[in-house]
């Protein structure tokens, strides 16, 4: 299949898969056929109202939370050289919730933007990650990495789920907030997300040249002018904030970075210059289709989408485990 | 003439001292915990409460309420860590732990499971929910790595998979119950002691007691696999076999822990560590050396999270983690270069 009538095909299902996301929900009078009439003629009636001002920022959130976390997960895999680093595996994920919870809490943070505090929650714990695996100069052990990865995250859960036991109220939203619900999604969480979706994809492609040229080996990036230094503190960097956004905006949505790249892989080969727009539009229509399915599954009580992504991706990452050949 | 005595007496010598300096600190830390909580007691009325002295008791508090979360807290503390200091060694790298082969969260499932979707079962039984969905995630684990014989990376790895499977099980559970119900699994979730009574011990002594016995006279097997892969299997030894009996016997102690007093993370990691540091690697010291300072780890997480704020309790599984990463991270990068191989 030519590469052009891949990504046409990636992009229709995309788009469909957003459509799917505007039309379904609890109104029968919003149908596949006359959503798109709603959209863009207001005609000042409830179901316009429902699409243009619930379903339509719900939908951008999912999409853009969906491309931000899948080029962070092939940022990461990309650093590592390793297929099965992601976000959430290496602990990244949960660093960002803790950075929010805290944010939530402690008297004295309250007032800070949700947003700093989850990009210095993820970037903290990257580093921790990162630093107990060999640091970024050396040579990253695989092992270390992910088992630091584990504790890492293990770690950082702990303390969200401890703010749970804190106070009944805060519980609720707490809970709601680590299963990434995002049924109560408005424009002023999809704005921002715009800007470090389009940041994070130009910064993307810009490094898609070094990502390469990493998957060689130090010795060789070097060699072909490429300081793998600095390129996997940029990697680092780059996925560390585009999640710290993601999980500001909708809290932690497990395993996208690691599907989506996994399957572009397999779909569209190694070439990160090819990679990050498939990625990219591969993680909003992922997250896009668990918006769908998180509607579906309990018809008509909503399931949250952080579950839906952690019920499809935890699976598929054992998969992929069982699957890989040599690890070491 | 302390230069005529040869080294490993001297060896031997150093490692009684330091397990009877560590027995003696354990049981001051027990009295401790056994004093502090919303009503202060002081020591002498712990003795003399305890051994049925003459002078003043307190013994409804001490005999029904202290006393048994105490005796767990030593019980789970000493198998949490022989439990971790034995799958480090059978995977041959410090930062695993019972979390990494999915045991915590297999545990928790069932646990929350059997609470939330067949609320008719009484409590009692969630020890055991959590006993076998603790065996579920190292079983699944063990299978693949015995169909195939795998590398001790693939196999942590295979792990953390399971275990992520398992924690999105629990968070599916936790979302669509109603809260009522769930605040309870919660707390058992962070880790607590809150609430233990007799009945707690009564399950799991037996269990934790002889598991323990077993780990410790088969010992000598970890030291062998500790030599290398390839070693082992020259010295006779059936390596993914034993590997398989030790993980067992991990897991078995691990998820009893989990059952009782929930999920304790950081205690299989920390312990073992802290053992290493004061004993070497050798398995025949260094397991009963473990498993003291894991008992000391959770008898003091406990008495801290009921010291800090009475009435109010912080559960130990927080303070462990609270204490033990900082300690952790600094463990790591300390060793990182001595490790790269």
């Amino acid at each position: 299949m030519p590469l052009a009538f891949r990504f046409t095909l990636l992009a229709a299902a995309v788009l469909f898969a957003a459509l799917l996301s505007l039309t379904i929900g609890q109104r029968s009078d919003v149908g596949i056929t006359n959503v798109l009439q709603l959209l863009f003629v207001n005609d000042g009636s409830l179901a316009r109202s429902a699409v243009v001002d619930l379903r339509l920022p719900r939908m951008l959130v999912a999409g853009l939370v969906g491309i931000n976390l899948a080029l962070a997960g092939l940022a990461l895999q990309a650093v590592t050289r390793n297929p099965l680093a992601s976000e959430s595996v290496l602990g990244i994920n949960q660093g960002a919730a803790l950075g929010v919870a805290l944010g939530l809490v402690i008297p004295g943070l309250i007032g800070v933007n949700l947003d700093v505090m989850a990009i210095i929650g993820a970037v903290l714990a990257g580093v921790v990650t990162f630093s107990i695996a060999g640091g970024l100069g050396g040579r990253l052990d695989s092992m270390r990495l992910i088992l630091a990865g584990v504790t890492v995250g293990a770690f950082s859960f702990a303390f969200v789920r401890f703010t749970f036991t804190l106070e009944d109220n805060l519980s609720r939203l707490v809970l709601s907030w680590t299963s990434a619900d995002i049924s109560s999604a408005r424009f002023d969480q999809a704005l921002p997300l715009v800007f470090w979706a389009a940041g994070g994809f130009l910064v993307s492609i810009f490094m898609a040249h070094s990502f390469n040229i990493l998957a060689l080996g130090d010795g060789a990036s070097q060699g072909l002018g490429v300081d793998p230094r600095r390129a996997r503190f940029i990697g680092a960097m780059l996925a560390a904030v585009l999640t710290g956004a993601s999980v500001a905006a909708a809290g932690p949505v497990m395993f996208v970075g690691l599907v989506m790249p996994h399957l572009c892989r397999l779909w569209f080969g190694p070439n990160h210059r090819v990679l990050v727009p498939a990625v990219a539009l591969g993680g909003a229509g992922l997250v896009l289709t668990a918006d769908v399915v998180s509607k579906l599954v309990r018809f008509p009580y909503e399931t949250p989408l952080g579950i839906i992504c952690a019920l499809i991706g935890a699976p598929y990452f054992l998969y992929a485990t069982l699957r890989a050949k040599n690890m070491a | 003439m302390t230069g005529l005595a040869s080294p490993r007496t001297r060896a031997t010598n150093r490692a009684v001292i330091l397990i009877v300096a560590l027995l003696a600190l354990v049981i001051c830390v027990s009295l401790w915990g056994l004093s502090v909580g919303a009503v202060a007691i002081p020591v002498d009325v712990i003795v003399n409460t305890l051994f049925n002295l003459d002078g003043e008791q307190q013994t409804y508090i001490i005999m029904k309420s202290r006393l048994p979360r105490m005796v767990l807290a030593l019980l789970a503390g000493g198998a949490l860590a022989l439990s971790g200091a034995i799958i480090q060694a059978v995977i041959r790298n410090p930062l695993a732990s019972p979390n990494v082969i999915g045991i915590n969260s297999g545990a928790a499932l069932f646990a929350l499971g059997m609470v939330l979707l067949f609320p008719a079962i009484p409590q009692v039984w969630m020890p055991l929910a959590a006993c076998l969905g603790g065996l579920c995630a190292a079983g699944f684990v063990m299978l693949v790595a015995h169909y195939r014989s795998l590398s001790a990376v693939h196999l942590a790895l295979i792990g953390v998979a399971v275990g992520f499977v398992f924690e999105s099980g629990v968070d599916y559970l936790l979302i669509t119950s109603n809260d009522s119900e769930s605040s309870a699994p919660m707390i058992w979730l962070t880790g607590s002691l809150w609430g233990r009574t007799w009945s707690h011990v009564g399950i799991s002594w037996i269990p934790m007691i002889a598991l323990s016995g077993v780990a410790l006279i088969l010992s000598y097997r970890l030291d062998l696999i500790a030599l290398g892969e390839a070693t082992a299997t020259g010295l006779g030894l059936n390596v993914p076999r034993q590997r398989l009996i030790m993980l067992f016997v991990a897991t078995m102690l691990a998820s009893v822990a989990v059952a009782v007093v929930g999920v304790m993370g950081f205690i299989g990691l920390m312990a073992p560590h802290i053992a290493r540091r004061l004993v070497g690697g050798s398995h025949r010291l260094m397991l009963p050396v473990s498993m003291l300072v894991g008992m000391l780890l959770v008898v003091l997480a406990d008495g801290i999270g009921r010291a800090i704020a009475p009435p109010i309790e912080i559960s130990a599984g927080i303070l462990a983690a609270l204490i033990g990463a900082p300690f952790f991270i600094y463990i790591m990068l300390t060793t990182a270069s001595e490790q790269e191989p």
